[in-house]
């Protein structure tokens, strides 16, 4: 009542003012008249850069540069995750500009940049001090990283570095961008930390000297096919700059490297994309790239997806003795850790489609297996039946994650985006294609030695001889699901090396156009500055 | 601006006014002379008495009331005493005592109101003179039933009110007027007017409370309501007192109900049987255990409801008051789901200083608690769960599989879960009227209105759906408070045959919502909290504790506004009006519109060429045209931008809250704009025996506002951006007739028809600034089918166009095909390019038809309504029916006519998209009023009633009446709550 009459009162005032006033206080969230406006607020508001990084990272980008390449399939079974014929359209090469990933990732890729040219803007209007140099280092790097992982996709873009732009912009080609990487890192990577054991979690996920040369080593040992200018001493002098930083070294426990307790303590990790099962979402390794049958085993409070695999070829690969890297696929007979064996309870019918004796209920011993033989005049579908469930090797290299939730099924297994054992491999192909060598304190010298470093610490039998090839080999053992194989595969011309599965009705297209991806047609529409890349 | 001339001038009248009264207030007591009873009658133009006519001595507390045959008697003090005669519909008039004994007075019918009168904004007109379209319902034509919103009141009465409601007594209907006309959900539903207050929460009135529902329906009549009246505007009148009557009124039901229909799904033993025949077993993990559990019937049960309504009040000369209490109780046919609801309603009414200045008062509260359940985890369950497996196991365990996301044991679900809705709206308003002039008079009408939510959740530690938690539990309590001033001035002259009505105002809104906050935590030591102490959880990491995440949500609008109506001879009508309206919720550049409005009427049987015609008693025909706004729907601070969590972040050894930008400015966001044009015949023949009204309309919004318009990421901030953009064209014609089929004193029949058509059109999707084709809306999933689309909004298309798969019957091996873009047919699923466009949700024909009889003391009705022409897509059958899933969930008898082998069987193709017509027999009533010769009992009816006796339709659904409301129509997806019969018995009593 009290209320009643005071609003009695402010209404009668009101009415004889006649107010006009529509101005309402904004109560309950942040804009731009009180946010940021101090230390803290200025620290969160950088957040949104590795939020936006982490939420298409292992999952659509991850898809972008695995799933094209005999790396990674998800074939249909029966129909399901066929969706839509997207997963056949990474594994035939078959896309098109309206293609849900091409356009997915690039809204995700000019959503970081876009932020990170806001906050640019936005750090730049701060008096001058060590924490805005310090901040801008911060911004520009993961402005760089976020056009080097666009580039690698799309090849030609447009090139935005203010906020905000008052026209669309144009399309920029691949040279200019590389260019604007490499001289935007250049031109902040002194300002930036080097990582030591003291501020390892302090800048765990954020951009260090180390992660600048990290992207700079990339740039460089792919300048000649993404520029057409080769610069492998400058890829061999980038990757001395960590090598030579004392802040690295391989963890022998190669494991250790993608468990789900990753993290600030792992020595050889560069930068890393942190995940947490229940607070940083999208990582879904054991979601998708794992099988149902073997969830209790794991302890997991969730069944598995039957989705992704590998393929016969790629698993062909992983041929040393002795190599730890090779336990990380699950094939064959499956046994508990106590060695008895997993049994599925279920009838000779489920289990195989095919067979054509009376019912009966069994006890199947779970056996994943390595081909992936398609039903007779289906779109790339293994089938629906238990033994078409288990077609396709599967992986536990990003361990499953106990505390996943069977709601989200989110890993926490951190993404290492870039790392130790990389760069040694990429100094190595470096210098097989022709830089000079260089000494540097504790990494070898020589290809063969570094190949051998790498391959010793997961106990796999040494090399004897290296060439690019068995490089290339050794890249796909050591860096198996890490979001590199499109990358290496189009570095040595082999991105178009068709791998047809048993009854295939599609075949790759292997016009070679289809090393970049199209501009989406969404956004073609949106912007008509831009020019679609050659062959869409 | 004349409004605002007056506006000042008045002002400074009212002043001085108020300041005059309070001075030579007390003293006007007049000096007691023994009394002297006068007696006498009041009779009508035709000589015939008039009862209820009420007799009062001017300035005095004395009053009194006609008999049946308009006789009176009163006492008198004084000879100077005057007498006022008044009556609804006739001219007051007054008469010196004098030395008069006997009175008798005729009373002439006014010809400012002219029979039956409307309520309109901001005041009231004669039915006759309005130039606008309006539906008035009353009372005794309001829908029957258990009936727990008013808006079920008026389906399928009012041409052109597309109404829509499900059997959950949780949720409100959906209601549409004269076609969607918007992309936003949430923003299709009309503004509702309660005695006066705009913008009234709906469920603070009790349905037995209202007296009338007048449903504005074109921007002629709407556009005095401005912004927020394109969806046409519901003005309520709720019952009052009279002066110098005593009421007291009971009125009360009980109803049973029970679903009406259910999807046939199998047994255990059929789905046993069905697996055999096609040499499949059940997938051994699903644990056979010789069951035949029905989990339809398992959770559903047979619905109660009950109701009483107790009013009363009564009225001195000066004075009318009214008390109303309301309790309604209805147990749903979904286990543990209710609504228990009181609403009590108080007003007063004071007349002062000869009715110079009178006050109201009105102070309603409703309380409500309801019971829900999950209702998307059931629905789906209930259909598809396992009927081989028993509710429980032998240890008493419920039977579950946890590792199959999604598929839940229904009874579980019920069991193991509290969902509590409770809500208490509170309104109170007070009105001041002061008569300045003769002519002139100044409104003040003011109210507050609290809206209070909260919502207690516990999944207790058998949970299906908080597994391993140990218990979670989640309150959360929102408080939505809305203030509104409405100040205006009307100044009504009549000279000759000139009738002029003004009005000029002022109108400041403020509405406040989500002022509150919401927890959740977990992990108790058992379930006898429930969700009554957060405290007592025990989370293990951060993660374990949530708080809701919803921002205090403030709109201010305010509004000037005038209006002339104009009528010579009462046979030539105009009206003007014009109202500017500012929101808060625009951008910075827009935020004021004008809303202004013509119409014109003509009375032609008031012409004297028609006085040949004796059968046509009334002949109007009426045109208009007007302009009117939308902003609902969104969040009040859709223009600026703003900051929130867009997701947490490794920082330092934490996770933390990451800020960033969650949504790009847009200063130029402006109003929706939708201009009716309207021309309406209005007809009455043979003595008013058929009564007839004729509309067509055409009814264009422009800048449509979307929230969804894809900007380049390359320039703004997100992907998306809300921007004015589009037009969508809504054309139709509607038709009510009511006719006196029979008329004889102990008998009588009444016919009531209303028919309506509507097309929807999107006129364009795109402007120099921003561009869409179209939109792809109703992404419902389904195996295999994540990403696909069902429905399109596209230029030239009506809004609810189903974009689906060409289904090309069965091949050889039983296995269902399609048509691919290129002609092909195959066998396999095809690609979203091979869409084609499969109609449309929009019904072509809504009809209502009612039919009352009456004989003696008997009273009959009954009333058919449905629809014509409209398509709905059966995702839930289309979702069930996949063979080869037998073997881990159940199918329904549908699914027996299939080919095991049929792989593609399930796909979301037009093989689902059926005819939703209609016809539906809402409602019977048969009534018996009791004529008693107690002089108390004013009436005493009882009746018996029926809803929902029979549908005829060609549906294969549970019900063909589905959600028509939001931007995806007729998609009936496997989550609503089945639909009833009921019966009921009820009585009335009045005292």
């Amino acid at each position: 009542m009290k209320k009643f009459i005071q609003t009695l009162l402010i209404g009668l005032t009101l009415s004889a003012t006649g107010c006009t006033d529509l101005d309402v206080k904004v109560e309950s969230q942040y804009t731009n008249s009180n946010f940021p406006d101090n230390a803290a607020s200025y620290a969160a508001i950088i957040g949104p850069l590795y939020t936006q990084l982490s939420s298409k990272f292992a999952i659509e980008y991850w898809r972008m540069q695995e799933l094209s390449t005999e790396s990674s399939i998800i074939p249909a079974r029966d129909g399901n995750y066929d969706d839509g014929g997207v997963f056949r359209n990474f594994h035939y090469h078959s896309w098109n500009a309206d293609f849900t990933y091409t356009r997915d990732v690039w809204q995700w890729g000019f959503g970081g940049i876009n932020s990170t040219n806001r906050l640019i803007n936005l750090f730049e209007g701060t008096p001058e001090s060590a924490t805005k140099k310090a901040a801008l280092a911060e911004v520009k790097t993961m402005r760089a990283y976020f056009y080097f992982l666009m580039m690698d996709l799309y090849g030609n873009l447009p090139l935005v570095d203010k906020f905000p732009v008052s026209e669309q912009p144009k399309t920029t080609s691949r040279d200019k961008i590389f260019q604007f990487i490499e001289s935007e890192l250049k031109s902040v990577v002194n300002d930036l930390p080097l990582k030591t054991n003291a501020n390892a979690v302090q800048f765990y996920g954020r951009p260090t000297k180390g992660m600048a040369y990290a992207i700079l080593t990339k740039l460089y040992l792919n300048a000649e096919y993404y520029i057409g200018k080769p610069m492998y001493n400058e890829a061999v002098a980038a990757a001395d700059n960590i090598l030579s930083s004392g802040a690295y070294s391989l963890d022998s426990d190669f494991n250790s490297l993608f468990s789900p307790n990753n993290g600030p303590s792992n020595k050889e990790t560069i930068f890393a994309v942190p995940y947490d099962a229940l607070l940083i979402p999208g990582n879904q390794f054991t979601r998708f790239g794992f099988t149902p049958f073997l969830y209790l085993k794991y302890e997991l409070q969730f069944r598995p997806s039957i989705a992704m695999s590998t393929t016969p070829e790629y698993y062909k690969l992983f041929n040393l003795k002795g190599d730890k890297r090779t336990d990380n696929w699950v094939v064959g007979k499956q046994y508990n850790f106590d060695g008895s064996p997993v049994l599925y309870a279920t009838t000779a019918k489920a289990l195989d489609n095919n067979y054509t004796g009376t019912d009966k209920a069994i006890n199947w011993h779970v056996e994943i297996t390595p081909d992936l033989t398609l039903v007779p005049g289906k779109p790339m579908d293994v089938g629906n039946d238990i033994l078409g469930q288990c077609k396709g090797i599967r992986s536990i290299k990003f361990y499953p994650d106990k505390n996943t939730l069977a709601t989200t099924r989110m890993n926490g297994n951190d993404f290492p985006a870039f790392r130790l054992s990389d760069i040694i491999l990429m100094k190595a192909e470096a210098i097989l294609r022709g830089a000079s060598q260089t000494t540097v304190a504790g990494v070898p010298s020589t290809p063969l030695d570094m190949v051998n470093m790498i391959r010793a610490r997961v106990g796999a039998e040494a090399a004897s001889k290296i060439d690019l090839d068995e490089l290339l080999n050794e890249r796909a053992r050591e860096l198996a699901w890490e979001g590199w194989r499109r990358n290496d595969l189009i570095r040595f011309n082999k991105y178009e090396v068709e791998y047809p599965l048993a009854n295939d009705i599609f075949k790759m297209d292997k016009n070679p156009q289809r090393r970049i991806y199209p501009i989406p047609t969404t956004e073609m529409k949106l912007n008509p500055n831009l020019v679609q890349n050659p062959g869409y | 601006m004349i409004y605002s001339i007056l506006l000042r001038k008045g002002k400074k009248q009212f002043l001085l006014f108020l300041w005059f009264l309070a001075f030579l207030a007390p003293g006007t007591y007049a000096s007691s002379l023994a009394d002297k009873p006068v007696k006498g009658n009041v009779k009508d133009e035709k000589n015939a008495g008039i009862p209820g006519v009420n007799v009062r001595i001017k300035g005095q507390n004395v009053a009194a009331t006609t008999d049946a045959s308009g006789n009176f008697v009163i006492k008198t003090k004084s000879e100077n005493d005057v007498l006022v005669f008044s009556f609804v519909g006739y001219t007051t008039k007054e008469i010196t005592v004098g030395n008069q004994s006997e009175i008798n007075v005729t009373l002439e019918v006014d010809v400012k109101q002219l029979g039956e009168v409307v309520v309109t904004g901001y005041g009231s007109s004669s039915k006759k003179t309005i130039t606008g379209s309006v539906s008035s319902i009353t009372a005794a034509n309001f829908n029957v039933g258990a009936i727990a919103s008013p808006g079920q009141l008026l389906q399928g009465k009012v041409p052109g009110l597309n109404i829509s409601r499900s059997g959950d007594p949780n949720s409100e209907p959906s209601v549409i007027l004269r076609g969607p006309s918007t992309l936003r959900s949430g923003a299709q539903e009309p503004f509702y007017v309660i005695d006066g207050v705009p913008g009234a929460s709906i469920s603070l009135v009790a349905p037995a409370d209202i007296e009338s529902i007048d449903v504005l329906r074109d921007a002629s009549s709407t556009a005095i309501y401005g912004s927020r009246a394109a969806n046409g505007v519901i003005m309520i009148t709720t019952k009052k007192s009279k002066s110098g009557e005593s009421r007291l009124e009971y009125s009360t039901y009980a109803a049973v109900e029970n679903v009406s229909n259910k999807i046939n799904m199998l047994s255990g033993d059929q789905l046993r049987q069905y697996l055999k025949d096609n040499g499949q077993s059940l997938t051994a993990a699903n644990n056979d255990a010789g069951a035949n559990t029905n989990w339809q019937d398992e959770v559903q049960r047979t619905g109660y409801s009950q109701n009483h309504n107790l009013s009363y009040g009564g009225g001195s000369t000066n004075s009318t008051y009214g008390v109303s209490l309301n309790y309604f109780n209805n147990k749903g046919i979904i286990k543990t789901t209710s609504l228990d609801r009181m609403i009590i309603k108080a007003y007063i009414n004071s007349r002062f200083f000869n009715d110079r200045l009178k006050l109201s008062l009105n102070v309603t509260n409703s309380n409500s608690n309801g019971n829900d359940v999950f209702q998307s985890e059931l629905f789906g369950n209930m259909l598809t769960y396992l009927p081989t497996v028993n509710v429980f196991r032998p240890d008493g365990s419920y039977t579950e599989d946890p590792t199959r996301g999604g598929y839940l044991n229904p009874v579980s679900i019920i069991n193991n879960n509290t969902y509590e809705k409770k809500r208490n709206d509170l309104l109170l308003s007070g009105i001041a009227e002061v008569n300045i002039l003769k002519d002139l008079k100044y409104t003040l009408s003011i109210s507050s209105q609290k809206n209070e939510f909260k919502e207690n959740i516990y999944m207790n530690n058998l949970s299906n759906l908080a597994l391993g938690l140990n218990g979670k539990a989640q309150r959360s309590v929102y408080e939505n408070t809305q203030n509104v001033i409405e100040s205006y001035f009307n100044y009504d002259k009549y000279i000759g045959n000139h009738t002029l009505k003004l009005l000029a105002g002022y109108s400041w809104q403020e509405n406040r919502g989500n002022d509150g906050f919401g927890a959740s935590t977990r992990n108790f030591y058992n379930d006898a909290l429930s969700f009554n102490n957060l405290y007592l959880g025990n989370p293990k990491v951060l993660a374990d504790v949530s708080f809701l995440d919803k921002s205090i949500s403030t709109l201010r609008l305010i509004s000037f506004y005038g209006r002339v109506n104009y009528s010579y001879d009462n046979k030539y009508l105009f009206q003007a009006s014009l109202r500017k309206d500012g929101s808060s919720a625009f951008g910075a550049n827009q935020r004021w519109g004008y809303f202004p409005s013509f119409s014109a009427g003509w009375r032609i049987s008031q012409e004297d060429f028609m006085k040949n015609l004796p059968a046509i008693s009334e002949l109007k025909l009426r045109a208009g045209y007007g302009v009117s706004g939308n902003s609902a729907g969104f969040d009040a601070f859709t223009s600026i931008l703003r900051y929130g969590s867009v997701g947490k972040y490794y920082s330092n050894g934490d996770v933390v809250n990451a800020i960033g930008v969650v949504q790009n400015p847009n200063e130029d966001l402006k109003w929706e704009s939708t201009s009716t044009t309207n021309i309406g015949l209005d007809f009455s023949l043979f003595n008013s025996r058929i009564n007839g009204t004729i509309d067509y309309y055409i009814k264009n919004t422009s800048d449509l506002i979307w929230d969804q318009y894809p900007v380049s990421t390359t320039v703004y901030f997100l992907p998306t951006i809300t921007a004015n953009v589009g037009k969508i064209q809504n054309k139709g014609i509607e038709l009510t007739l009511d006719a006196s089929v029979v008329k004889k004193s102990d008998f009588s029949w009444n016919v009531a028809l209303n028919l309506a058509h509507n097309d929807n059109k999107v006129v364009s999707l795109s402007n120099d600034k921003f561009k869409v084709n179209s939109i792809q809306t109703a992404f419902l999933g389904g195996k295999g089918q994540s990403g696909n689309w069902s429905q399109i909004v596209q230029e030239g298309y009506p809004l609810g166009t189903f974009n689906l798969w060409h289904y090309m019957g069965k091949n050889e091996n039983g296995v269902s095909t399609y048509q691919k873009a290129d002609g092909t047919v195959v066998a396999s699923q095809p690609l979203t390019s091979d869409y084609t466009i499969a109609g449309n949700a929009q019904p072509d024909l809504i009809y209502g038809l009612n039919n009352t009889f009456r004989y003696k003391n008997f009273d009959f009705n009954f009333f058919v309504r449905g629809t014509v022409g409209n398509k709905i897509l059966n995702m839930t059958l289309a979702a069930l029916n996949s063979p080869a899933d037998a073997k881990n969930q159940n199918i329904p008898a549908f699914t027996l006519g299939e080919s095991f082998k049929d792989i593609n069987a399930y796909l979301t193709s037009d093989r689902y998209l059926e005819n939703g017509s209609y016809l539906r027999l809402d409602n019977a009533t048969l009534g018996y009023s009791v004529k008693t010769n107690a002089n108390s009992i004013k009436k005493l009816r009882f009746y018996v009633s029926a809803t929902n006796l029979f549908v005829i339709t060609g549906y294969r659904g549970i019900d063909p009446e589905i959600n028509i409301g939001g931007l995806t129509p007729g998609i009936d997806n496997r989550n609503f709550y089945p639909k009833t019969r009921s019966f009921l018995i009820g009585a009335n009593i009045l005292f």
